[in-house]
């Protein structure tokens, strides 16, 4: 257990007024190892995103610990006080809030860049520049605003404004839904490649096809709770769970269709 | 089958006005052709000019500003591209149907399913309301949902997204209409859901008849439910055909959007991305729109308007000037 | 979205505040210039009075014998600089209070506050002014005073919606995951982003703020004779308009002016804003 880089024990949150509770997440347990990418498969009202947030640090959760490399998360204070804060960031779902409006592409990567590099002004926006362009985002693009940017380029944006914190985990809150699936496979070809050089990732979506292509291992999500976990081929092809077998068998033609290549 | 098709789309041109004359054009070469009876599926990533052609087909381009400057959508025996206001009030609901976006609209808030379904049934004639109830009491069957009694009084958030969009297809259906529009019906609807509505769209074809043309971006979708589909890239239609025909693409631009599908590609391996970007309205070149993203381009093809699509009238068509370099393809 | 028209440089919106800008541009030198240059002084009873516009007296002379054109661009500092106060003054107390109550813990004070803002609100800012200025006498100062007292709950209440949505925002979570410290958060990416509302419309409320400092020195409310504002001036102009016309219609045609001015600016903001096909 001391070697995982994240886990998650008996997570339990509720929201709602004292006459009325919902529960969003019961009860969630979940392990991370370094470098390895794991999925959060499930439908809307799921408490998939509500999940996503525990882990990152943004919802302090009712029950339940988390602990990242064996120090708990949400301490007495803030959750990942001090340094522990850069090691998880996030992605989120909708591109156009993603990013400051009043602040251009390369603005936005640079101020993150020098405050965690603490390096100049000029030498954090070379950084910038160079991570944008290794993302697909030329120097005339980054200096855009968001308005002028496609929502795939928006994504990836975002995904370099958290690199450069340096993480060990970033979550992506259905970071292909609101994007053209040439830009899905764009961002996805990107988090591959980041999952190649060590970074831990956690998936959420209700993409099957997206959770199926980057994701080792998966939990599948229902009403707050896991009714069942294990390795990505294990789940989709035996599934168990009446709930996991009625969410595969929902997959448009399951078999593709012969394609002269 | 080669009785007349029920909507013959030929050589759309959609413009928008934008102000002292000038016309932004953002469909241009848009043909195809549904047949009673068939699913349609129109694909196309944001911008293709999918949605604007929906929209001529149901006549709301006025309202968003926007215009058809050439081509002919042959309906029955309309050419609705030459369809005045009036035509449009006749033919809208009765003869065409139309269920949109369920993120975006979806039934009137302030109305009971029970109240918008009588007047999607009545159409501002009166009706004798028993007559309309029962009718509604049919739709609501036809669409499945259970106790139509109790959802007949029930206020649209009271339901869950993918009743309400059971209701607007029950609406869109109420007056028997030859064909139904759907625009991305199940976007942002949960896969099971999704399921039961495409199959439900399947039923809704083969029990009555209806001609359904499904505009979507998922290629997988449409793959697994439509009869026939429709590629759209920049506001062209580039190719054309039915399902298991277009599965062996004759234009680049299909064969790269099959490439990059997620679920068929091996986990952890490179996806197959497209280079570039479609290019946006009003920067549109001459020649095909694809060629600066083709891996196959030819200098013929960035020359003159852009390529029609061509093929036999009931079959594979495909807008491509060189479909046969696509063998040789990267 | 079409990406491109959104990457064209602001075309739209371009006319109108070119020609708002230059029109206020051109009153602000002319305020300068005049008054400097001209050969009469503001308040000086120089001439015979009545007399209708001729060459050496652009705008003819009013019931004392001044120069109308002299004092009529004598009036732009004192009139637009003065309705200047009496939004930047607002603009600032209200955004910051908009902001600070959005993001308050203590819910006592936070519906205290909230309601006085909907008490100001929903009294008719002339009347208010009216009446406080009856407390604090006549006076240009009097007017910037109330001003300040009551127009800031407007701001406010804009800035309080805003930040209430900016705070929703993902880019404000990114920014506390990145770690930032709550000021950076606060100074860079909130206050920003919530006081680009409130400035936009600081820009239409300064065009009403310009009419209600004429107005109530029309009804001898705010700056009191000989002072030279247009709004005094066409109330003293008001008894002879029949005869001496130009004391009243140069005054007012010189706050159409200002009027006109900064609503092409504001159009053309807000065009700009909107984009094309808004």
């Amino acid at each position: 257990m001391t070697d995982k880089l994240m886990s998650a024990t008996g997570l339990s949150v509720s929201f709602g007024s004292r006459a009325q509770r919902i529960a969003a997440v019961r009860d969630v347990s979940l392990t991370l190892g370094a470098g390895e990418s794991i999925g959060i498969v499930g439908e809307s009202g799921s408490g998939k995103s509500t999940l996503a947030r525990i882990l990152a640090g943004l919802q302090r959760p009712d029950a339940g610990t988390v602990l990242f490399r064996g120090q708990p998360v949400y301490a007495n204070g803030q959750a990942y006080a001090g340094d522990l804060r850069r090691q998880v960031q996030m992605v989120f779902q909708d591109p156009y809030g993603s990013l400051n409006p009043r602040m251009t592409a390369l603005a936005a990567v640079a101020e993150a860049c020098r405050f965690h590099d603490s390096c100049a002004a000029a030498a954090a926006q070379e950084k910038s520049l160079r991570l944008l362009a290794s993302m697909g985002i030329t120097p005339e693009d980054a200096r855009k605003k968001p308005r002028a940017l496609s929502g795939g380029q928006r994504q990836r944006v975002s995904v370099a404004r958290a690199l450069c914190a340096n993480p060990s985990i970033l979550v992506a809150d259905e970071p292909t839904s609101a994007i053209d699936q040439s830009a899905q496979a764009q961002l996805l070809n990107l988090f591959n490649g980041l999952i190649g050089r060590g970074l831990a990732i956690v998936l959420i979506s209700h993409d099957l096809a997206v959770i199926r292509y980057l994701a080792k291992r998966v939990y599948v999500m229902c009403e707050g709770v896991f009714v069942e976990s294990g390795t990505t081929l294990d789940v989709f092809d035996r599934p168990q769970h009446a709930y996991t077998k009625a969410l595969i068998a929902s997959i448009p033609g399951r078999k593709p269709r012969q394609t002269r290549p | 089958m080669t009785a007349a098709p029920l909507v013959d789309i030929r050589d759309l041109k959609i413009g928008i006005e934008r102000g002292r004359g000038e016309k932004l054009v953002v469909v241009d070469s848009a043909s195809l052709r549904l047949r009673r009876g068939e699913m349609l599926g129109l694909i196309g990533e944001s911008g293709s000019g999918k949605t604007m052609l929906c929209r001529s087909l149901i006549g709301t381009l006025r309202r968003r500003g926007a215009v058809i400057l050439s081509g002919s959508i042959l309906f029955g025996d309309l050419d609705l591209a030459q369809a005045d206001e009036r035509i449009w009030r006749d033919v809208r609901g009765r003869r065409v149907g139309y269920v949109p976006q369920s993120a975006l609209a979806g039934p009137n808030p302030v109305m009971t399913i029970g109240a918008q379904l009588g007047e999607a049934i009545r159409r501002n004639a009166s009706g004798d309301s028993s007559a309309v109830a029962s009718r509604a009491r049919e739709l609501l069957d036809i669409v499945r949902i259970r106790r139509p009694d109790v959802v007949l009084k029930q206020y649209p958030n009271q339901l869950s997204g993918g009743m309400r969009q059971r209701v607007m297809i029950a609406c869109a259906i109420a007056q028997s209409p030859e064909l139904l529009v759907a625009d991305e019906p199940t976007t942002g609807l949960d896969v099971t859901v999704q399921a039961e509505i495409m199959k439900l769209l399947r039923d809704i074809r083969t029990d009555m008849g209806m001609s359904i043309m499904l505009v979507s971006h998922d290629l997988a979708l449409v793959d697994a439910v439509c009869d026939q589909i429709v590629v759209m890239h920049a506001g062209a239609c580039v190719e054309s055909g039915a399902v298991d025909q277009v599965a062996a693409p004759l234009h680049p631009y299909t064969a790269a959007l099959n490439r990059s599908r997620i679920e068929l590609a091996i986990p952890g391996s490179e996806l197959v991305t497209i280079k570039g970007q479609s290019p946006a309205v009003g920067s549109w070149q001459p020649g095909c729109r694809f060629a600066e993203r083709c891996g196959i381009v030819q200098a013929d093809c960035r020359v003159g308007g852009h390529p029609p699509l061509v093929g036999p009238a009931s079959g594979h068509r495909t807008s491509c000037l060189h479909p046969e370099l696509m063998a040789a393809m990267p | 979205m079409i990406a491109g028209a959104a990457t064209r440089p602001y075309r739209e919106g371009r006319i109108g505040i070119a020609v708002g800008t230059t029109m206020l541009v051109a009153m602000l030198a002319a305020g300068l210039l005049v008054p400097l240059l001209s050969a009469y002084h503001p308040n000086e009873l120089i001439a015979i009075p009545f007399q209708s516009p001729s060459w050496e007296f652009l705008f003819g002379t009013d019931q004392l014998g001044r120069d109308v054109f002299t004092r009529v661009f004598a009036a732009v500092y004192r009139d637009l600089g003065v309705a200047f106060l009496g939004v930047s003054i607002p603009l600032v107390i209200g955004t910051a209070v908009g902001i600070l109550l959005s993001i308050a813990h203590n819910r006592i004070l936070v519906a205290l506050i909230a309601s006085l803002i909907d008490a100001i609100n929903a009294l008719p800012l002339l009347v208010l002014a009216i009446a406080l200025i009856a407390l604090f006498g006549p006076g240009l100062q009097s007017i910037v005073l109330v001003l300040a007292m009551t127009n800031w709950a407007r701001y406010a209440r804009i800035a309080r919606t805003r930040a209430t949505l900016v705070n929703q925002q993902a880019y404000i979570e990114a920014a506390r995951l990145l770690g930032y410290p709550r000021s950076r958060i606060l100074l860079r990416h909130f206050v920003p982003n919530v006081s680009s509302e409130t400035v936009a419309y600081a820009l239409s409320d300064f065009i009403l703020v310009i009419m209600l400092i004429a107005g109530l020195s029309f009804l001898s409310l705010g700056a009191a004779p000989p002072t030279a504002e247009w709004g005094v001036m066409m109330s003293e102009g008001r008894p002879f308009v029949q005869n001496a016309w130009w004391m009243t219609i140069f005054p007012g045609l010189a706050l159409c002016w200002a009027g006109i001015a900064l609503s092409f600016i504001a159009e053309g903001l807000s065009r700009r804003e909107r984009g094309p096909g808004g």
